[in-house]
């Protein structure tokens, strides 16, 4: 075992998105082909940009199963209101306050109130999706009108050849890395995410903090429902009542952000989209069925988990207080 | 005669490095035998080993004349063996009588019939502990009997107790002696792991003492004094004697009134308690555990809810002040030192830097506007040099480091923060007897400096040692205060109890 001390959860999950990559390359014929790999990438980069923002959450020992919901509601309320000839900036501006609403209340609870985040952001979810689709728009998918032709830029578009999503996973990448290494805020959370009661004592404003991690998933949440919006030039607000918000899960937990907080960084972010992503996308080219891959998502979330543990033990004696 | 247990040169290493080197240990039939040395000597492992609760890297341990390889608790069990541990591991939710029948080899038990023999039972050990009540609602003394029950119950022949007295009140403590003494009668053997060196002094009748994994001496009690076990665990003889007499000591007059409570009360934990602490002088609040005094600093800092707050009036500097949380409080210069450093006093996932430097953040004193990488780790070099932490370097993380460590970190944490009055909250617990000599240096020396320091603990030898006054509370208030170089063991203790 002593030479594979060395190997993280990262670091196998990463050899592994390789491997699968050059797999899927030499065995299945539609996945070299420049669609595909232009499909991928945008997947990969809405599922990266929401990853971003559960892992913010999870690292400050939350989780946000709102996320989802909270970006299709959002989203098609913006699409809706821009159908009902509102300027752009407007129902841009209209969909984003509403998210960041939602996103402080969610905190609010969590925070303030200290309901459990798992069950104040579920119960937020189907509030949200049942609020949206009652009283904001009339059918579960709103299609982009005409006038919001810009935001298919940031689906669709290319810059120096590559497609925009990208850039703007790499761009959430880069400030939600620098968020976490040099805002005190950054630090702040990942504090309480590690030790709440010791970030207390020690005088970190954890309630605000806690807010300011949910308005923060939500705000990110958004920006990828922009995209998703542009890549297709709809949203299927259907997406909220999917599973999809446990793929982003999945991806956190992949990439080796631990769930009990504190742990991980954007870098874990990156790998586990990258083998969730791929994943994926092979076994659409596939034709493998749905329930079926999430039997084997299943599968490999519980694989890595279990290498981590065999390869990282939690050894009780070395974590004592030194007393051995 | 066949020693019960004898360990002949076994050591066990965690990933290369030895945590008990090569060591030989004896134990006879109907002793008690205690077994100290500083944290991270050796001693839980060693005894780890004996209940099989760790395997030894290599060595024997031989049971009763017959060699022994345990691979789990429940093996060294059916030998007669039992560990209680310094934690009870007991069900909380389960009664008196479930928990000590619960790993009985029997599929159903009827509740009257093991209340029956559960009270029958207890009565023959002479324990006053209800077998139908809940584990949950028991002191800590009486838990401690359940887990000895339970023990004798399965026929221990050794019963090894992890730093048994720790959480107990000194008649909780009392009670215990005289139990360890009735088992002894019953021709049980008793390892006993302590830091109370008078204890093992007053009921061991060997004392094996043990340093950095290796065993050191084994003599029978009447050859050990205090100094003498002081000086095989340390190595070396402390300067200045590390709780010596405080006769000829002088104590430094108070400076401005920092700190003034009037007639606080929370809960039934603090009732209308009144009292001030001075500058430039160290106040030590003594009381039992139960007497409200953490409670009381808890509510100063800021650090319990407001909710449970339910009167008086705080004063700091003469200004009223009401903290809803700590953060108000630590940037007014009050800083609270946690008596429990792994529950909140320090971040497992961070290096000692990160951890200091987060202080120095929430406390308004690091000077960059964004995270500065550089004054990180500036602050904690100097950190680690001025507290003597002993690491490698200031990345290492802090749940990796000794106790003693640990706690200087945290004290470092607390420091950065730049108090105006500090309150340490056991600040020796759980941390061996080197660092605890600098621990006392470094309050004393913030006394010097002028900062209003507040001590609480439960270890009078510590409180006469370091305080220029003396406060005692007892049932949620303060009852009595002497002057630190007038007042004696007795009459504090008398104070605290009646």
């Amino acid at each position: 075992m002593q030479v594979f001390a060395g190997l993280s959860q990262e670091r196998i999950v990463f050899g592994l998105a390789l491997l699968l990559c050059i797999l899927f390359a030499v065995a299945l014929p539609g996945f070299l082909t420049a669609d595909n790999i232009l499909n991928l990438v945008r997947s990969v980069s809405i599922l990266g940009i929401l990853g971003v923002a559960m892992g913010l959450v999870v690292i400050g020992r939350g989780i946000d199963l709102s996320l989802v919901s909270l970006m299709a509601v959002s989203v098609a309320w913006t699409l809706s209101l821009i159908g009902r000839d509102m300027p752009l900036a407007e129902a841009l501006a209209i969909g984003l306050v509403f998210s960041l609403f939602i996103g402080a209340v969610n905190g609010w609870l969590v925070g303030y109130v200290e309901v459990p985040a798992i069950f104040a952001t579920l119960a937020m979810g189907t509030l949200v999706y049942g609020f949206g689709r009652y009283f904001l728009f009339d059918l579960d998918v709103v299609y982009m009108p005409d006038s919001a032709l810009q935001i298919l830029w940031l689906g669709q578009g290319k810059l120096f050849g590559i497609p925009v999503p990208i850039f703007v996973f790499a761009v959430v990448c880069l400030v939600g890395y620098l968020f976490l290494r040099y805002a005190r805020s950054g630090r702040y959370l990942r504090a309480i995410g590690d030790n709440l009661l010791a970030a207390r004592v020690a005088g970190v404003p954890a309630r605000p903090i806690i807010v300011l991690q949910y308005v923060l998933s939500s705000l990110i949440g958004y920006i990828a429902g922009i995209v998703t919006a542009g890549s297709v030039a709809s949203m299927n607000t259907r997406l909220a009542i999917s599973t999809y918000v446990y793929d982003v899960i999945l991806v956190v937990v992949l990439g080796g952000i631990g769930l009990s907080g504190g742990k991980g960084n954007i870098r874990n972010v990156i790998v586990g989209t990258l083998l969730i992503g791929v994943l994926l996308n092979g076994m659409t080219i596939m034709d493998i069925q749905y329930t079926v891959q999430n039997v084997i998502k299943g599968i490999i979330l519980l694989t890595a988990i279990m290498i981590d543990t065999i390869l990282n033990p939690r050894d009780e004696q070395t974590a004592q207080q030194g007393d051995i | 005669m066949t020693p019960i247990v004898d360990i002949r040169k076994a050591t066990k290493e965690y990933r290369g490095v030895a945590a008990v080197k090569d060591v030989s240990f004896t134990l006879h039939r109907g002793e008690v035998h205690a077994l100290l040395g500083e944290n991270g000597a050796g001693k839980s492992t060693l005894t780890k080993m004996i209940a099989g609760v760790v395997q030894p890297t290599t060595g024997e341990i031989w049971i009763n004349g017959a060699r022994a390889e345990f691979r789990s608790p429940s093996e060294a069990l059916k030998r007669g063996i039992a560990m209680v541990y310094q934690e009870t591991s007991l069900v909380p939710s389960l009664t008196v009588a479930q928990n000590i029948y619960l790993t009985d080899n029997k599929r159903f038990h009827r509740l009257r019939g093991i209340y029956i023999a559960g009270q029958q039972f207890l009565q023959s050990l002479n324990f006053p502990v209800d077998p139908t009540a809940m584990v949950s609602s028991l002191g800590a003394g009486q838990k401690q009997m359940v887990e000895i029950a339970r023990a004798v119950h399965h026929n221990a022949q050794v019963i090894i107790f992890d730093e048994p007295t720790a959480t107990l009140t000194p008649e909780e403590k009392h009670q215990f002696f005289s139990l360890v003494k009735r088992l002894k009668q019953r021709g049980v053997s008793i390892i006993f792991i302590s830091h109370a060196l008078e204890e093992a002094l007053a009921i061991a009748d060997r004392i094996t003492v043990m340093r950095d994994g290796e065993h050191v001496v084994t003599e029978v009690t009447a050859a050990f004094d205090r100094e003498k076990i002081v000086r095989a665990m340390v190595g070396r003889t402390l300067t200045g004697e590390l709780y010596g007499s405080n006769k000829d000591r002088s104590v430094r007059p108070a400076g401005e009134k920092v700190l003034s409570v009037q007639n606080l009360s929370m809960g039934n934990m603090v009732r209308n308690t009144s009292f001030s602490v001075f500058a430039a002088q160290i106040t030590c609040i003594f009381g039992l555990i139960g007497s409200g005094r953490t409670e009381a600093a808890k509510v100063v800092a800021g650090v319990l809810k407001r909710d449970l707050f339910h009167g008086g009036q705080i004063r700091l500097n003469g200004r009223p002040v009401r903290y809803r949380v700590p953060r108000s409080a630590v940037r007014d210069g009050i800083i609270y030192v946690t008596e429990d450093r792994k529950i909140e006093g320090f971040f497992e996932t961070m290096s000692i830097a990160e951890n200091i430097y987060l202080a120095a953040m929430a406390g308004g004193q690091a000077k960059s506007a964004i995270v500065s990488m550089r004054e990180m780790r500036a602050m904690a070099n100097e950190w680690v040099a001025r507290l003597n932490v002993k690491t490698i370097n200031a990345d290492a993380r802090v749940i990796e480091l000794s106790g003693g460590n640990q706690q200087k970190v945290v004290v470092a944490k607390a420091l950065v923060q730049k108090p105006k009055l500090i309150i340490f909250d056991e600040p020796t617990r759980g941390v061996d007897v080197g660092a605890i000599a600098e621990i006392h240096q470094l309050i004393n020396h913030l006394a010097d400096q002028g900062i209003a320091v507040m001590v609480i603990s439960s270890y009078l030898p510590e409180v006469l040692q370091l305080s220029d006054r003396i406060l005692v509370c007892r049932q949620g208030r303060i009852v009595e205060e002497f002057e630190g170089h007038k007042a004696d063991e007795e009459t504090i203790m008398y104070a605290a109890v009646h």
